[in-house]
């Protein structure tokens, strides 16, 4: 008996010894999954109100999400605060949105979160299975609306997945960067959903590094010395000298290459490889032969430690999201270095991401999901909290003109920058071309596949050779040289 | 009539108590397994703009591409089935060694060791974590800016070591994480095995001045050989489904210039991504099935098994 309970005890012991190690060490590097969100989680949250519902609107509202982001926005703008309505009356009053008119419906509505990661493609996966068993699901199981990002966007909304949400009185309007509505839109120009964020993203430096590097941290000076891939090479050199990294990632350039390309990932059904690509494919190369940069991912813990305070790269690239949400590691008290940013245009102008509400064939909910797409596109009081509180640019360009020219705005991130500024001029030149269904898991595993040749192990050929198995594994009716 | 009666047979209730677990076996195992061979001699697969196409007849193009060469002249499928099998072995010679020392500890009459309950449950302890979980762990602690860099930087003061990157240290610690999960199941199993043997044989050989090694070579080691080949067999088995740690290992990917890529990982690739390609995937299941078949003989016609029972017999009379 004694025996059984020391061994019982040593059991616990030693689970809890495995446990807690698992938990301690990723700790080390937290902030890292902070916007991939690697875990997969389903959960619920239940509106307070139970008086009658309207019979028309579903009990549950189904949202598919890769990360929880706009789950907090929806929770804490939509869900939680109260705005000032006009009543069929005419008469204005504040109530929160459930309770706007023609709303009442949302109370007793249980909002059910199903969040899977982007990466690898679950998140595709797992919306696919729900959207194609759609037809055949209980009401209450049905899919109202999904988040998609500008790397898959034209897979759904090219399907009857998606609904034209005019036949639900959403209306596309003059405030929303033109981009935005054309990445929603199917080939024959119906629209299916809205983007609630607007997504130029900048080059983001070190003040102190730059100040070190290139004897300024001024954005409009260090633009003039960062503003073409050759300039950026020089200075990369220059890091590399005073013991600098340029970027923390080999693949930190990509987006800015991939968003400049003059011809698409798939063309005719066949893989098309752009001059740009193979631009971005050399200059890596070279980054990291050079040591200018590391071989990690965008969303590496290597790259990420980098955003402390004892980090020694000078350069990322990001929209709004990306420093705000995803730079966690920089904004840490003790370890980050808070207010040394900067942002500037950068050696080419790009956008990364942003995130599309869709609203799903067949949903019960039509009235809700289009009082969403409202509020985060249309209603100048949300738009305005997400650009003060959630350092977010909206696509509400009135809202972001607003702060571009208040003298008193600016991101305390950024060592008091008005990013909104920057980024309303950047917005304007974003178009949404040489888009396919096929690009998020081609851009995300063309530099992985690339490494092996960056690295020396193997041949250019032999890389691009792993690359196009990948592809034919994957997309089965993609042909490949 | 009294006649009749007595020749009632109740056999036949024996097979309506079987019935209910046929049919599910049929209806769950049998079709799919029958309908993943079926689909290899198809043209059948999913598209990203949700079209299915096919299924159509190809006859055995899905077979006759799983072998061709590709641009750099080597055949995939080839190297896959390597990889695992190499990792395999890398794993499961050492996992059968080490568990057959610590059985020979643990059943030991001149040792006798104390807490045996207790070492077992250590042992088999590993078993119980997730795979997935066992190998985040490891990819952790052998990251970039893991504690084992962090160590060597430490120590060595040298640049982290990018074990990722490195073939040999990506497939040896796949390998290690296989051993240490089921190095604990087999010594329980070979434990099994060697108590299971007369002890009056093993006083005998002690009776008749036999050495400790002696009496390992002629009498446990001979009589263990069918749980031995059990062991291998089983192992086999599982190791070429091999799947969960490579791919969390590898991120997918496959290792560096695939040399991580098991079999498994590549039907995966087919079969459980974005989009479906229920031929390509039906072909290399049935080439799977057919490897394993074949390995599994081969383990048996190489022990032995029959001839390791004769000597003992011998031995012991």
């Amino acid at each position: 008996m004694k025996k059984r309970i020391l061994a019982a005890v040593l059991a616990t012991a030693s689970i809890l010894g495995t446990v807690a190690g698992c938990d301690s060490t990723p700790a080390t590097s937290s902030g890292n999954t902070e916007s991939k969100n690697d875990t997969s989680s389903t959960t619920e949250s239940k509106d307070e109100g139970k008086e009658d519902e309207k019979k028309e609107e579903g009990k549950v509202l189904n949202i598919y999400a890769w990360n929880d982001e706009f789950k907090g926005f929806f929770e804490k703008y939509y869900q939680g605060l109260e705005y000032e309505f006009e009543l069929p009356d005419g008469t204005k009053e504040k109530r929160k949105f459930d309770k706007a008119p023609g709303l009442e419906t949302l109370k007793g509505v249980t909002v059910k979160w199903t969040i899977n990661p982007s990466d690898g493609g679950v998140y595709q996966q797992k919306l696919d299975t729900a959207l194609q068993a759609q037809s055949g699901a209980a009401a209450d199981d049905k899919v109202d609306m999904f988040l998609a990002e500008a790397d898959y966007i034209l897979k759904y909304t090219n399907s009857d997945f998606t609904m034209d949400v005019s036949t639900i009185g959403v209306k596309t309007l003059d405030t929303q960067y033109n981009y935005t509505v054309q990445a929603a839109s199917d080939a024959d120009g119906k629209v299916k959903g809205v983007s609630f964020q607007c997504c130029p993203s900048a080059l983001i430096y070190r003040r102190s590094i730059a100040k070190d590097v290139l004897g300024t941290d001024d954005p409009a000076e260090v633009q003039k010395k960062l503003g073409s891939w050759e300039d950026f090479d020089k200075v990369a050199a220059q890091a590399k000298e005073k013991g600098y990294y340029m970027t923390g990632s080999y693949v930190e350039t990509f987006r800015t290459f991939s968003n400049n390309v003059s011809s698409a990932w798939v063309v005719n059904g066949a893989l098309n490889i752009d001059k740009a690509i193979e631009d971005w494919t050399t200059q890596a190369d070279t980054y990291l032969d050079k040591e200018y940069t590391l071989a990690d991912g965008v969303w590496g813990d290597q790259k990420n430690k980098q955003m402390f305070k004892d980090g020694k790269t000078m350069c990322f690239f990001g929209p709004a999201w990306y420093f705000n949400f995803s730079m966690k590691n920089a904004q840490d008290k003790e370890k980050g270095c808070y207010g040394d940013w900067a942002i500037t245009t950068g050696p080419q102008e790009h956008f990364w991401g942003g995130t599309w509400i869709l609203a799903a064939t067949g949903t019960d909910n039509g009235t809700i999901v289009a009082d969403i797409m409202k509020a985060f596109t249309e209603n100048e009081d949300v738009c305005s909290k997400l650009v003060e509180e959630q350092k977010q640019f909206t696509n509400n360009m009135k809202v972001n003109q607003k702060y571009a020219t208040d003298p008193n705005f600016g991101n305390a991130f950024l060592g008091g920058q008005n990013d909104i500024a920057l980024f309303v001029e950047l917005a304007k030149n974003i178009k949404f071309e040489y888009k396919t269904k096929y690009d998020q898991l081609l851009s995300e595993k063309y530099p992985e596949y690339m490494l092996d040749y960056f690295q020396d192990k193997i041949s250019k050929e032999e890389a691009l050779a792993n690359f196009y198995k990948f592809v034919n594994d994957t997309y089965a009716d993609v042909k490949t040289p | 009539m009294g006649k009749k009666h007595k020749s009632i047979s109740y056999a036949k209730w024996g097979y309506i108590f079987i019935i209910p677990f046929f049919v599910v076996y049929a209806v769950c195992t049998l079709v799919p397994l029958f309908s993943t061979f079926l689909y290899s001699f198809f043209d059948y697969y999913t598209t990203m703009d949700f079209r299915t196409i096919g299924p159509n007849f190809v006859g055995l193009q899905n077979y006759i591409d799983m072998f061709t060469p590709d641009r750099t002249g080597a055949i995939d499928l080839f190297n896959y089935t390597g990889n695992t099998l190499l990792m395999w072995v890398m794993g499961a010679v050492p996992q059968v060694l080490f568990a057959l020392i610590l059985a020979l500890i643990f059943t030991g009459i001149r040792l006798r060791i104390k807490g045996q309950g207790f070492f077992k449950t250590v042992i088999y302890m590993p078993n119980l974590i997730m795979a997935s979980a066992f190998s985040m762990l490891f990819f952790t602690l052998f990251s970039p800016v893991g504690p084992v860099n962090q160590l060597l930087t430490m120590f060595t003061g040298a640049e982290p070591f990018l074990f990722f990157s490195d073939i040999w240290a990506t497939r040896s610690i796949i390998a290690f994480i296989n051993f240490l999960m089921w190095f604990g199941n087999t010594t329980i199993l070979l434990m099994a095995g060697i108590m299971g043997i007369d002890q009056s044989l093993f006083e005998a050989s002690s009776i008749d001045g036999a050495t400790s090694k002696q009496t390992f070579f002629k009498i446990t080691l001979p009589l263990l050989v069918p749980i031995i080949v059990y062991v291998l067999v089983t192992a086999l088995i599982g190791g070429l489904q091999m799947y969960d740690v490579p791919q969390i290992m590898t991120n997918g990917k496959g290792g560096v210039d695939m040399t991580a890529q098991t079999l498994v990982m590549q039907l995966n690739r087919m079969i459980g991504g974005v989009t479906k390609n229920y031929g390509k995937a039906g072909a290399l299941s049935a080439y799977i099935f057919i490897v394993t078949g074949a390995l599994s003989v081969l383990v048996f016609k190489v022990t032995g098994n029959s001839g390791g029972k004769k000597k003992a017999k011998k031995g012991g009379k």
